[in-house]
């Protein structure tokens, strides 16, 4: 399953053709890398966008990273924890 | 004019199956909290077979197919891409009109005249939000909105159909009375009793018939049925006047909390009038929409003396009406709207009370305060009690700030769990969508 987060991450990124993309980044102490940006959206906050990312790392796990342009500052927005076992639930 | 409909297949959990590859041939349903009930946002097609589909409670889901995953939804992430697929259509055609967050009317222009010529450019759009978004879509190609609507779920997923009238006909008049386009369960139950069972039979029916059964609306549905529509195709630049502006919210546990409930309606009241200001229309007709339990919906309104887009003359219409129609069982969806609205230039100026003149220039600077820093900056007391009630914060970011001391105040935990962190920090609130 998804866990909403909104956690402060580092990140390191790079500005590509005048877009910011996420490489890697630090979270619970460790270092994940981002294989692949498999989608892009924003959304508006007052006067600021904030931009998100949903990214696969290369150990295969998914996430999403939002770039908040007001810090500026990263914060990892949504992780996969693994699969959702619907039957257990309410 | 040829028009396309373009209608992303399964759009929400096909999004989160794109941007989340182990997602990707399972089983995928959208939903609000998955931790909580409620019901299906969206199902995608690995969980169709098992009879899973939009609207079913959370809890049906589960039983017919808990292997699939469930994800809650993100409303702003969907709007986000729309907005990019509306882009990708007008680089084909000025003429883009949508439709809803995942469809939308592209119409070609003059030098496009066979359904082969659109059919080329439905393909390539096709193929161009595969390259882009990863995404699926269906397109249903035809002489006006009604063919090319009908024509698109003809063949589902990323399927195209392009039909003229006459081949309109050879389709759809064998089909089900229902699957026309704003013919739905009520009507078409009234037109079965009638003998109409079939889009053919509709086309076929005598005037005097429809028009004793259906009034002024019954020869257009004949006309309907022969795949006849003047509908104009108005691009989105250009705009159409907005006929009534609301919000609604599936609460996330049946409430029969009256502080909570009035909470929730003050948050929606302001939402409501905050749009409205935002995009410069006054209303005056106050409609509040109540659902049970047990799903019994009832709606009801108020036409207000004057016109406004004050939430303090929205929620008190909004309360009144709770309080005079509500019966104390627990409520599962709440929502507020404004009609009879017209353009806040254009409306009779009421004249001000002594005071009023502060209050709206009150209103002004918090709203100047809000489209600066965003929604959470500033917002109407009684819908914090209500938030922390439900320990459920739909504002984002700032009131999560906010509301962080009361948690620990509750005793809860003196530094929140990272767990409790996710329920104080959640920033979005899926279940509540304009209606």
């Amino acid at each position: 399953m998804f866990e909403s987060l909104s956690d402060p991450i580092d990140v390191i990124g790079a500005f590509l053709e005048g877009r910011i993309q996420p490489l890697r980044f630090r979270w619970q102490g460790r270092v994940v890398r981002v294989r692949k940006v498999t989608g892009q959206w924003s959304r508006r906050e007052g006067q600021a966008v904030l931009r998100y990312f949903a990214v696969e790392s290369a150990t295969g796990e998914s996430y999403e990273l939002c770039y908040d342009p007001r810090g500026p500052s990263w914060i990892l927005a949504r992780a996969w924890t693994g699969p959702s076992g619907g039957s257990d639930r309410a | 004019m040829m028009i396309l409909l373009v209608d992303m297949d399964a759009f929400f959990a096909s999004v989160e199956q794109a941007h989340h590859p182990h997602l990707r041939g399972k089983p995928v349903i959208v939903c609000g909290d998955p931790g909580r009930r409620g019901v299906v946002t969206a199902a995608s097609y690995e969980a169709r077979p098992f009879g899973v589909h939009a609207g079913m409670r959370l809890q049906e889901a589960r039983r017919l197919c808990p292997q699939a995953e469930y994800v809650e939804g993100d409303p702003a992430k969907y709007v986000g891409l729309s907005l990019q697929l509306l882009d990708l259509y007008t680089r084909y055609t000025p003429d883009v009109e949508p439709f809803s967050v995942d469809e939308a009317f592209v119409g070609l222009g003059p030098e496009v005249r066979t359904l082969e010529q659109a059919a080329v450019i439905g393909r390539e759009i096709q193929r161009e939000i595969d390259r882009r978004f990863g995404l699926g879509a269906s397109i249903g190609i035809g002489p006006n909105k009604l063919v090319a609507k009908m024509a698109s779920g003809v063949e589902k997923p990323r399927g195209l159909t392009a039909l003229d009238p006459e081949g309109f006909r050879e389709v759809f008049w064998p089909r089900d009375i229902q699957t026309m386009w704003g013919v739905g369960p009520k009507l078409a139950e009234r037109m079965r009793s009638l003998g109409i069972k079939t889009v053919g039979e509709l086309a076929r029916a005598p005037d005097h018939l429809l028009k004793a059964a259906f009034g002024i609306i019954g020869p257009q549905l004949r006309e309907c049925a022969w795949g006849e529509d003047d509908t104009p195709l108005v691009p989105y630049h250009r705009g159409l006047d907005a006929k009534s502006m609301g919000h609604e919210v599936t609460l996330t546990e049946d409430c029969d909390d009256r502080a909570s409930l009035e909470g929730t309606l003050l948050r929606l009241a302001d939402q409501v009038a905050r749009r409205m200001r935002g995009e410069g229309y006054v209303g005056r007709t106050v409609t509040l929409k109540l659902r049970d339990h047990r799903f019994v919906t009832v709606l009801r309104q108020r036409v207000l003396p004057d016109f406004t887009a004050e939430a303090e003359r929205i929620y008190p219409v909004a309360l009144a009406l709770l309080h005079a129609n509500w019966n104390g069982a627990a409520v599962r969806l709440l929502g507020v709207s404004v009609s009879q609205l017209a353009r806040a230039a254009d409306a009779p100026q009421r004249e001000l009370f002594a005071g009023e003149d502060r209050s709206q220039r009150l209103r002004e600077a918090l709203d100047r305060v809000r489209d600066r820093l965003g929604e959470a900056s500033v917002v109407p007391l009684g819908t914090l009690v209500h938030r922390r009630r439900l320990a459920h914060v739909p504002f984002g970011t700032l009131s999560s700030r906010a509301l962080a001391p009361a948690k620990r105040d509750a005793g809860r935990n003196a530094r929140p769990s990272p767990r409790a962190r996710v329920r104080a920090n959640r920033a979005r609130d899926p279940g509540e969508v304009p209606p």
